[in-house]
């Protein structure tokens, strides 16, 4: 009955903060303790409200257009949304444009490169990480269906935070996360299961605009990606094209409810 | 060269967080005008220090900043605000109330959007911070503790103090001290 576990530790063991001794102890603590549970609950739900509850407010575009233009790059958005100083800014940005163009075309025949080649190249690298994940025994690194147990794993250990949800799809399960190296960076993989097929979602931070998801194959394998709010999304199973494009647009709904 | 390279990897890196840089302002700042200029100044202000940036965790760096920031405009424009908290050495009673008498769960079922928030917004910066840096950013103890620049188990009590606070004020029937304490805020004259 008597047991010294404070209410701190409550809310350290919600929140998955408790070293190992002390969850031990809670966890025998709870298995006897009705009452204790019955905190935790209280805990848990209080969480789960505010975490619902409360308004997130994210950057305004203008905001977020000033802040990427302190770094050079030009603010497209905001030079479009102005149609009133167009013919004043009509002529750098031809030469600007012819600049842009010369030194794109520069790069591709220096590197041998088209945009479409990295896409390819990346799509092998997700490829082959998913099908190293599969084979071998190690999937996850956080194996845990709570967004809320994924997330901060991932992101203590990422220089960025990746967008986590739980699918609200029958027969699929979220199995957890592990932290993969694609792109010549480490990046979140989300890792889901339909029907015995492993689906891999590689996310990671981009500056690019939203592109829209598109579908592609390859020796077997199913790939959507694109990206969106930041992000780069490459979902990769051997799951078939039209399974995978629900289970892919399952997910991208649950983040435009977000 | 460098500078504009390095202005570079700065916009690169800190873009990706600039919602929750925004986020922390506008919680800790209270409206939406301000939050940007804050941001934005913490952005400048980063990118100035970004030279001597050698870690890996750009986040927590950044909004450790943009923290700083906001309490320099909450020391200008809100000083009734950041009155010393009666942090005490038991922490927890207050955490420790909620759990005392047990009808909470249903009551907070009922509590509306406009509640909760109006709830946070009433809480006392230094616990509105962890509890907006926990449930809102998901971020971790050892990161809020950076953040916030306080040890670890400050970040602890903190936290349990600012959910004991949530759990009484989303309790109907109870006294509504919260809404009471941000209206003393503003007016900032303590009764």
């Amino acid at each position: 009955m008597k047991h010294n576990i404070t209410p701190l530790q409550v809310h350290a063991f919600v929140d998955g903060e408790l070293d190992l001794t002390p969850q031990l102890e809670m966890e025998a603590q709870l298995a006897q303790d009705a009452a204790l549970r019955a905190q935790v609950q209280s805990a848990q739900s209080l969480r789960d409200t505010v975490r619902d509850g409360a308004d997130y407010h994210a950057a305004p575009a203008a905001l977020r257009s000033r802040i990427q233009a302190l770094g050079g790059t030009p603010p497209q958005k905001a030079a479009a949304a102005a149609p009133g100083q167009r013919w004043f800014a009509w002529r750098p940005m031809g030469l600007a444009l012819a600049a842009l163009g010369l030194l794109v075309w520069g790069l591709t025949l220096s590197l041998g490169l088209w945009p479409s080649s990295h896409d390819e190249r990346l799509m092998q690298e997700a490829i082959a990480s998913h099908a190293r994940a599969t084979l071998g025994q190690r999937l996850v690194d956080v194996a845990s269906s709570d967004q809320h147990t994924v997330k901060p794993w991932l992101s203590s250990r990422l220089d960025y935070s990746p967008p986590v949800h739980e699918p609200r799809l029958p027969g699929v399960v979220f199995l957890g996360g592990r932290v993969d190296y694609l792109d010549g960076r480490p990046v979140a993989a989300l890792v889901y299961k339909q029907h015995e097929h492993i689906v891999d979602v590689f996310v990671w931070p981009t500056l690019g605009a939203d592109t829209p998801m598109r579908a592609l194959s390859y020796r077997g394998f199913n790939v959507h990606h694109g990206s969106r709010a930041g992000m780069n999304y490459w979902v990769v199973s051997d799951l078939n094209p039209g399974e995978l494009a629900v289970l892919a647009q399952s997910l991208q709904i649950a983040e435009l409810a977000r | 060269m460098t500078d504009a390279d390095n202005r570079r990897r700065f916009a690169a890196l800190a873009v990706p967080h600039l919602d929750a840089a925004y986020n922390l302002a506008r919680w800790l700042t209270r409206n939406d005008h301000d939050a940007e200029d804050v941001v934005q100044e913490a952005c400048l202000r980063a990118m100035r220090h970004f030279a001597g940036f050698r870690g890996d965790q750009v986040r927590p760096w950044l909004l450790q900043i943009v923290r700083h920031t906001c309490y320099s405009w909450l020391k200008e424009n809100r000083p009734a605000e950041i009155v010393a908290l009666d942090e005490g050495d038991e922490p927890w009673r207050e955490g420790m109330a909620p759990f005392a008498d047990e009808p909470p769960q249903l009551a907070q079922r009922k509590a509306d959007r406009a509640q909760i928030n109006q709830a946070i917004a009433g809480l006392p910066v230094a616990y509105r911070e962890v509890l907006v840096l926990r449930e809102l950013e998901d971020l971790s103890y050892k990161d809020i503790a950076r953040i916030t620049d306080v040890p670890l188990g400050t970040v602890m009590s903190r936290l349990s103090r600012a959910r004991g606070l949530m759990q009484q004020a989303l309790t109907p029937g109870a006294r509504p001290p919260l809404r009471s304490v941000s209206r003393l805020n503003r007016g900032g004259e303590p009764s």
